[in-house]
């Protein structure tokens, strides 16, 4: 970078010129023949001028094209049309009010402590972590000995034929429930006929029903008369969300235990739940001791 | 499930026959059902061998849901969900299956007794397939970045598949045969496997998803057996419905039975029950046949929103305004015409009809269903529920119920229903279907379909019957054997009253409680008729809770009083009745007017899902929204003829 032509060499030569300035003059010649001199003097001006054009130039705050028809399909869903030029004129410059007050907030730090923006942020990471961890498909083994320690959950419901008298809840005054006694009493008096109740919406006998349709559809206690009353007998009377009931179970089985081939797909979708929730858990517990946490008040562990 | 006769010699022998079976069933390896129609065929001849147990003279209730997407629908896949047909029938027989947001969802209610997926048949399977990086649909420059778990990203996603539907500029690939071929074999297999005589029944079904200019004309096409056509018919390839019934008219004519149920009319603005055909031409009778031949149904409630009646509608039916949706769907705009969108306006504009030009295109019954997007039919219970388009309204704070970003107290300027910002408050827990069916078999409950004898509610199981006839005695309600004898002197809902001979027709009301639901509170008969060529309609209270006077001058019960506790969502204890019956005549009945009837039975108050959502939360519900509630089940119209 040093200038040629200025050198030492092109110095005044003899002297033509009175002492006492000539010295001075010498010396200033002789600073501005260093080289480093040029040097310092032409950085320092680069500088200014880069500097300068720094604050000249402003930063872009860019609106592509993907932008552009996310923001015109948004307002097209919004009005069943597309917008015309003025409109689209006003959307694109909404959006860049937006981006700018954006910029300038963080500019300033106001992102800084903001718990809005805090959960946001936690929240994309949780969605990215959450595809992380989507899982590999289990082995065959793995879902076995999984159907293995949590068969109990596929127990299949125990059946039940029974025959039953209905007392309506909307009998005033308790008189349901005196009532479905008083049959109760009668039948087991040896009566010959059926005792009779209330007209009901519902079936009056039953085949074979799975006890967890009637669960749905009588509620626990009436299932677990169905359950622990002796056969060919009735027994009651006891209460459903419709009132009360006399039954006489006719037949009770147990079907076996569902195999793990007819509920392969449920075992797969828990043993899934499963194991996301424990790479979630892994995925925390990282992240844990990749930071100190301080909490005030709380001793440090 | 079966009523038996009271003789005394067919309980010895039924008694036998049980002993028989509890001895067979002992045995190894016997099957889950029970063997026992040869014995029973044997030993009570009354009871043909071919009924499935639960078989019922007298029809059981069963309950269901018409209307039911998967991953395989393009919206709900965009949605994050990947349940699929497989996933949502395991939902509907009460098993836990896991919601887009990561959690567990099961019913609360236990399972339902039928269900039905209907996935859009349009680009059906195509998002499942453009997230696959071994299928050439991933290649496709339109689904780029489509996918995200980012509820935002989620929402512009969707807009833009909407748009670019809107608009009829989705690529070919979306829709090739071999992509919708795959999804379609996918819900015809998952229907099969499903399918358990006597116990659940699954229908092939899909959705016809049309939608000019935005305004809805959505329709379930169900098919009777696992005999359906190779591909569904598609709003791609035209979305007048008109031709969807020709289509349907034509697999009939193969052999392929099926039904077509139109919904969210109350997002068509005006145009599902238009006054016109869709290209604007006069119906005819042909055209009102051809209507009523593939839809003898339809869905008159649903999670967006009730298309029963509209409030402006009906400004005597103190009730009108439930569970109201002034949107169009999928998207922020105003719907302005409130006539052509509500179903009672069109049943009275169709006797209207019928009287002034000789045929009537909207004689329907009714259903409610759910439209899930997460695969869980029937999720429409208040305490229960996790709203329907996946990941973008999983969580209370998604879909407006809580407070923003953990508050515990609602903003000043909080939006209401109607604003953009938040769509997914307005929508209610409610729809599903109802059936009156000998058995629980494709069959029987296809039947009741096309007899229209359905019901709907707004998500409880409350069951509902409905009769008419001249001849009923008068303490029919209080006899054992009542339906019997309104199936033997009159016409059960959906079907039509002959012509009176003079004498006022009398009905049956019957409205039994959920089990897991409120009391009942009041029954209504829900009338319009024609008088002097106008349409008119009036709500009769028919039958009273807590035994309370009717009041027959303006046919209004006096209020129970039930409230509910907001604290706890605890309902005032003793109010309500578990079952409402009375046999009614209608006083204003006129031999010349026609006329339809319905029965509508209401609930005590409770809770809405949204104060549920609050008060999981320990924060006040959004004070925009409807803090409780009055959930409700609707019979099916009977429709009375003054004319052969």
């Amino acid at each position: 970078m040093s200038p040629r032509g200025d050198g030492p060499a092109a110095g005044p030569v003899g002297d033509t010129q009175p002492s006492h300035d000539s010295a001075l003059r010498r010396s200033l010649r002789r600073i501005a023949a260093e080289p480093l001199v040029h040097f310092l003097i032409i950085g320092a001006v680069l500088f200014a001028g880069l500097s300068l054009a720094k604050s000249l130039e402003r930063p872009v705050v860019r609106i592509d094209a993907q932008d552009l028809n996310q923001l015109a399909a948004y307002w097209e869903l919004q009005m069943q049309r597309p917008p015309n030029k003025a409109e689209l004129a006003g959307i694109i410059n909404e959006r860049i009010d937006e981006e700018l007050l954006a910029r300038e907030a963080l500019r300033l730090g106001l992102d800084k402590g903001d718990m809005i923006i805090r959960r946001r942020l936690a929240q994309k990471m949780s969605f990215a972590t959450d595809d992380v961890a989507a899982a590999r498909e289990p082995t065959e083994a793995e879902l076995r000995a999984f159907y293995a320690r949590t068969a109990s959950r596929y127990a299949a419901p125990a059946r039940v034929s029974f025959q039953q008298v209905f007392f309506s809840g909307d009998r005033p005054n308790g008189g349901a429930a005196k009532a479905a006694a008083q049959a109760l009493h009668r039948a087991e008096e040896g009566g010959r006929d059926a005792p009779t109740g209330d007209p009901f919406l519902f079936p009056l006998s039953y085949e074979d029903a799975p006890t967890a349709d009637l669960l749905r559809d009588y509620g626990p206690a009436f299932v677990k008369l169905l359950e622990t009353a002796p056969v060919g007998e009735w027994s009651g009377p006891v209460l459903s969300p419709y009132g009360w009931h006399l039954v006489r179970i006719e037949a009770r089985r147990q079907p076996p235990a569902v195999a793990f081939e007819a509920v392969r797909d449920q075992v797969r979708d828990a043993y899934l739940a499963d194991r996301r929730a424990a790479s979630n858990a892994a995925f925390m517990a990282g992240l844990r001791k990749r930071y100190r946490v301080v909490v005030a008040g709380v001793p440090e562990r | 499930m079966v009523r038996r006769g009271r003789l005394p010699v067919r309980l010895v022998a039924a008694t036998a026959f049980v002993g028989l079976l509890a001895s067979a069933s002992a045995a190894p390896g016997q099957a889950a059902r029970p063997a026992a129609k040869p014995a029973a065929a044997a030993a009570a001849p009354a009871k043909p061998a071919a009924h499935l147990p639960g078989w019922n003279p007298d029809r059981n209730a069963y309950f269901g849901d018409l209307h039911v997407h998967t991953g395989l629908s393009f919206d709900a896949y965009i949605f994050n969900v990947r349940a699929m047909p497989d996933d949502a029938y395991r939902f509907a027989k009460g098993e836990p299956i896991g919601h887009a947001q990561g959690y567990s969802i099961r019913l609360a209610g236990g399972p339902l007794d039928f269900t039905a997926v209907t996935d859009h048949s349009e680009y059906m399977g195509a998002m499942r397939e453009a997230n696959d990086a071994n299928r050439p649909l991933s290649k496709n420059p339109l689904v780029q970045g489509l996918f995200s778990p980012d509820p935002k990203a989620i929402g512009a996603a969707f807009a833009k598949i909407v748009t670019l539907n809107h608009a009829g500029q989705m690529p070919k690939e979306f829709s090739a045969p071999d992509v919708a071929g795959r999804a379609w074999s996918e819900v015809q297999e998952a229907a099969r496997r499903h399918n358990d005589p006597g116990h659940f029944t699954t229908f092939v079904a899909y959705e016809y998803t049309s939608a000019p200019d935005g305004r809805n004309l959505h329709r379930n096409v169900i098919f009777r057996t696992d005999k359906v056509p190779a591909l569904p018919y598609t709003a791609v390839v035209s979305n007048n419905p008109e031709n969807l019934w020709k289509t349907m008219d034509a697999w009939r004519a193969k052999g392929v039975d099926v039904l077509a149920i139109p919904h969210n009319s109350n997002g068509s603005d005006g145009l599902m029950f238009e006054p016109t055909k869709r290209d604007g031409s006069p119906m005819d009778r042909a055209y009102a046949e051809l209507r009523m031949r593939n839809e003898p149904l339809v869905e008159i409630t649903q999670i967006k929103g009730t298309s029963e009646v509209h409030p402006s509608l009906a400004p005597n039916d103190e009730w009108a305004n439930f569970e109201i949706m002034e949107r169009y769907i999928g998207s922020n705009r105003q719907v302005t015409k409130f006539h052509g969108s509500y179903v009672r306006e069109a049943l009275k504009d169709g006797i209207l009809m019928r009287e002034q030009k000789g045929f009537n295109p909207f004689k329907m019954g009714f259903i409610g269903s759910s439209d899930t997007h997460n695969a869980a039919p029937g999720s429409v219970e208040e305490r229960n529920y996790f709203s329907k388009v996946g990941r973008s309204d999983g969580t209370p704070e998604l879909r407006a119920s809580v407070p923003p970003d953990g508050a515990k107290t609602w903003p000043a300027d909080t939006p209401d229903a109607n604003h953009a910002a938040s769509p997914y408050q307005a929508w209610g827990a409610s729809g599903l279907a109802g059936v009156w069916a000998e058995e629980n078999s494709r069959e029987a409950i296809f039947q009741a379909l096309r007899r229209k004898e359905t019901f709907a509610t707004s998500g409880p199981r409350i069951r509902v019957r409905f009769f008419a006839g001249y001849d009923f005695p008068d303490d029919l309600a209080k006899r054992p054997d009542l339906v019997r004898q309104a199936y033997a002197k009159g016409v059960p809902m959906g079907g039509d009253l002959k012509v009176s001979a003079g004498k006022p027709p009398k009905f049956l009301v019957w409205g039994v409680r959920d089990p897991n639901g409120g009391y009942l509170q009041r029954a209504q008969v829900v009338k319009g008729w024609i008088e002097n060529g106008v349409a008119r309609e009036q709500v009769f209270d028919v039958a009273c809770s807590d035994k309370l006077p009717l009041n027959t001058k303006t046919w209004r019960c006096p209020d129970n009083g039930a409230g509910v506790n907001l604290a706890t969502c605890e309902p005032d204890r003793f109010k309500g009745d578990v079952e409402l019956r009375t046999v009614w005549t209608d006083p204003t009945f006129k031999p010349s007017q026609r006329a339809i009837y319905y029965v509508r039975v209401l609930e005590n108050p409770s809770c809405r899902w949204s104060t549920w959502d609050a008060l999981r939360n320990g924060t006040p519900p959004n004070p925009t929204l409807a803090k409780t509630l009055m959930e409700r089940a609707w019979s099916s119209p009977i429709w009375y003829e003054p004319k052969g």
